[in-house]
């Protein structure tokens, strides 16, 4: 199994937003989570990643078979987990192109290999940009600055191809998309799809689901998961809305 | 002040005795400013600089620091070298070019007696500021540097003032007149430098004139100034459509107080004064601008940005006056200091007086630490903490770096920033 969450509570403040979710991936699936506003998924996706605002207050969450919780930040972007931000940052005076440096070297240093030679990271930029049909401009210029929200999102998933993780975490990469760039950003993901990696999409519309398909399609609710199914769950959603949810799991909240 | 005095009257003054004599009155009336002087508050010029002075140059050769620096140098097109205040015309590198006049100050104020009465000692206030007396009473040598109607000047000329401690009490006294005429464009870069490894002391005073439509660019860089005490005072009036930008950069010192008023006194002038400050151990970096807007329409932008590690203090002291007829100025000032830790300082103070109605005037000062946000998107790639600091620190001082107009230049700071911050790529 490639990650394993068992009973995970986390909260931010007083607020207990995590509430003994459970979730198991193997290599090679997507796993899709959806559910209405305000139910978890992003502070889901901010757990993985280790955002130091959350608390986990109980639960063990195993990747690879090593203790995910006890890893910082960046130890566990080593090791191979990546988070794309639903809201990425802009940093004016870092390049995309310095920022990606600095990212696989240290990457490279955990997997005791030695820095690129720039020759073989400007060409692996290439590649990686096609993926997303990012220009060469864009990765000169300072990180996110003045990018349009699909370009942002196209960064990230571009940032993405460029760490090769195994673990992905999709923080609603398509909220704010128009569809030209929903198709590249959901393109980029398939592409970049093996039997070794697996992908945790998290989002609240169907529509990615169309061009990014799920091998499985969790609902959360309350801060857990309440429903689970096949990608006919994701299209039943799509139809009906979240109130029948809300309904049924009425005495999770409040 | 018997022995100042006796050190006056030993120097060498024509053919502009009675300038200098007017200033060393002015001066023996202010003496250094203590720390109960308002502008002086929080740096305690006295208790810094040595008790006594010496204002003779000092002989001194030409060490291998100093011989290595310049055999390093790209081949600008224009270089003054001074060396404790003394101009050393072997290291320079001065072409004949039509409209363009380069000279040591002592040259100039035989040759160019003219220019020099019109514009030398008119831009600083004896009676009011100490070093700019001091400095007028005392001067060494320096550049005169002039350019003629319409001419353009398209490659930086570089100004390097070496010192090398000699006697301790050693206070060098440089001293730069630039005057750009109507329609001129000029690009200097002032670089001031420690060549050797104990401490040393100067004083030096820039006069800038922008002439209508012209544009002057000056870059100051302090970056090799480790134990250094320098004072620096730059006076720029800024005429009718003309543009002056100012940059400057600080790495390391002991003391370091830039002084710099830009004062636009023609209809549609514009001044644009950044500088960038990285301040370690110990050092004491002080800045205190001043935007004198007395003509309407005009346009003014201050960006300064201060990285303090250690022990080391920051002071920003930012005037704005906007004059009664200075209608429709439209004025901008922005302070940032980054404290990475707990036992560095900053003390910052915006000053706005505005005597006129239709007028724009903004400021923001903020003093922090790194973004939190932008920390973790750093992480969340795999970038070590400390790496992931490097990086944000050289983002956040970048940003000033990015003024200087000469690409080289640009550049080469780029690069000096990274090794300040041990930042690898």
């Amino acid at each position: 199994m490639l990650l394993q969450i068992k009973n995970l509570s986390a909260r931010i403040g007083q607020k207990e937003i995590l509430k003994g979710f459970n979730l198991d991936i193997n290599a090679g699936e997507i796993h899709a989570i959806m559910g209405p506003n305000g139910t978890g998924k992003s502070t889901l996706a901010s757990v993985l990643a280790g955002k130091p605002e959350y608390e986990v207050t109980s639960g063990e969450v195993w990747f690879q078979g090593k203790n995910l919780l006890e890893m910082s930040p960046d130890e566990r972007a080593r090791e191979g987990v990546f988070l794309a931000f639903q809201y990425p940052v802009e940093i004016p005076g870092v390049s995309t192109t310095n920022f990606m440096k600095a990212a696989v070297n240290a990457k490279r240093k955990h997997q005791g290999l030695t820095p690129m030679d720039a020759k073989d990271f400007l060409k692996m930029m290439t590649d990686k940009r096609a993926i997303v049909e990012l220009s060469k401009e864009f990765t000169s210029r300072s990180l996110n600055q003045g990018f349009s929200g699909g370009e942002k999102k196209r960064n990230e998933i571009f940032q993405m191809a460029m760490l090769e993780p195994t673990l992905a975490v999709l923080d609603e990469t398509d909220s704010g998309l128009d569809i030209d760039a929903l198709r590249i950003v959901a393109e980029g993901v398939n592409k970049l799809r093996t039997a070794d990696n697996a992908f945790l999409v998290i989002t609240h519309y169907q529509r990615l689901l169309n061009y990014i398909v799920p091998d499985h399609v969790h609902v959360m609710y309350g801060g857990r998961i309440v429903k689970s199914g096949g990608k006919d769950l994701a299209l039943q959603l799509e139809e009906k809305g979240y109130d029948w949810i809300k309904e049924e799991f009425a005495d999770l909240v409040g | 002040m018997s022995d100042i005095q006796q050190q006056f009257e030993a120097i060498e003054h024509t053919p502009f005795r009675q300038v200098r004599e007017d200033a060393f009155r002015a001066f023996e009336k202010l003496g250094i400013p203590s720390s109960r002087h308002e502008e002086w508050k929080y740096t305690n010029i006295k208790a810094k600089l040595s008790k006594e002075f010496t204002f003779t140059p000092q002989e001194s050769e030409v060490n291998k620091s100093v011989k290595a620096y310049i055999s390093s140098l790209p081949a600008y097109a224009f270089r003054m070298v001074f060396l404790n205040g003394v101009f050393q015309s072997s290291m320079s590198i001065i072409p004949d070019l039509k409209g363009l006049t380069i000279s040591s100050l002592k040259e100039a104020f035989s040759a160019h007696q003219e220019l020099i009465e019109k514009h030398y000692g008119k831009l600083i206030d004896n009676n009011e500021e100490h070093f700019a007396a001091l400095n007028t009473a005392f001067v060494n040598d320096g550049a005169f540097i002039h350019v003629s109607r319409n001419v353009n000047i398209e490659e930086p000329i570089f100004l390097h003032y070496f010192f090398t401690a000699g006697e301790a009490e050693a206070f060098t006294q440089t001293r730069n007149l630039v005057i750009a005429e109507e329609g001129a464009s000029i690009q200097l870069a002032e670089d001031f430098r420690n060549a050797s490894n104990i401490g040393v002391q100067y004083n030096h005073v820039s006069e800038v004139y922008v002439g209508k439509n012209a544009q002057v660019n000056v870059a100051k860089l302090q970056t090799e100034t480790k134990n250094v005490i320098g004072i620096h005072t730059m006076e720029a009036q800024v005429d009718t459509d003309a543009r002056f930008y100012s940059t400057t950069i600080t790495f390391e010192a002991n003391v370091i107080r830039n002084n710099a008023t830009a004062r636009l006194v023609g209809r549609n002038a514009h001044a644009d004064l950044s500088g960038l400050y990285f301040a370690k151990d110990t050092a004491h970096i002080d800045t205190h601008i001043l935007i004198d807007h007395v003509a309407p329409d005009c346009t003014s932008h201050q960006l300064y940005k201060g990285v303090l590690n250690d022990q080391a203090t920051g002071i920003f002291n930012g005037k704005i006056f906007v004059k009664p007829d200075a209608q429709k100025t439209n004025a901008f000032q922005s302070s940032k200091a980054l404290l990475l830790s707990p036992e560095a300082s900053v003390n910052s103070k915006p000053q706005l007086e505005i005597f006129a109605d239709d007028v724009k005037c903004s400021h923001g000062a903020a003093i922090g630490q790194l973004s939190a946000v932008d920390m973790f998107y750093m992480l969340s790639r795999g970038i070590p903490e400390e790496q992931a600091k490097q990086l944000l620190t050289y983002a956040f001082a970048h940003e000033v770096v990015e003024k200087i107009q000469s690409k080289p230049l640009r550049q080469h700071l780029c690069d000096k920033l990274k090794e300040a911050l041990n930042l690898q790529l």
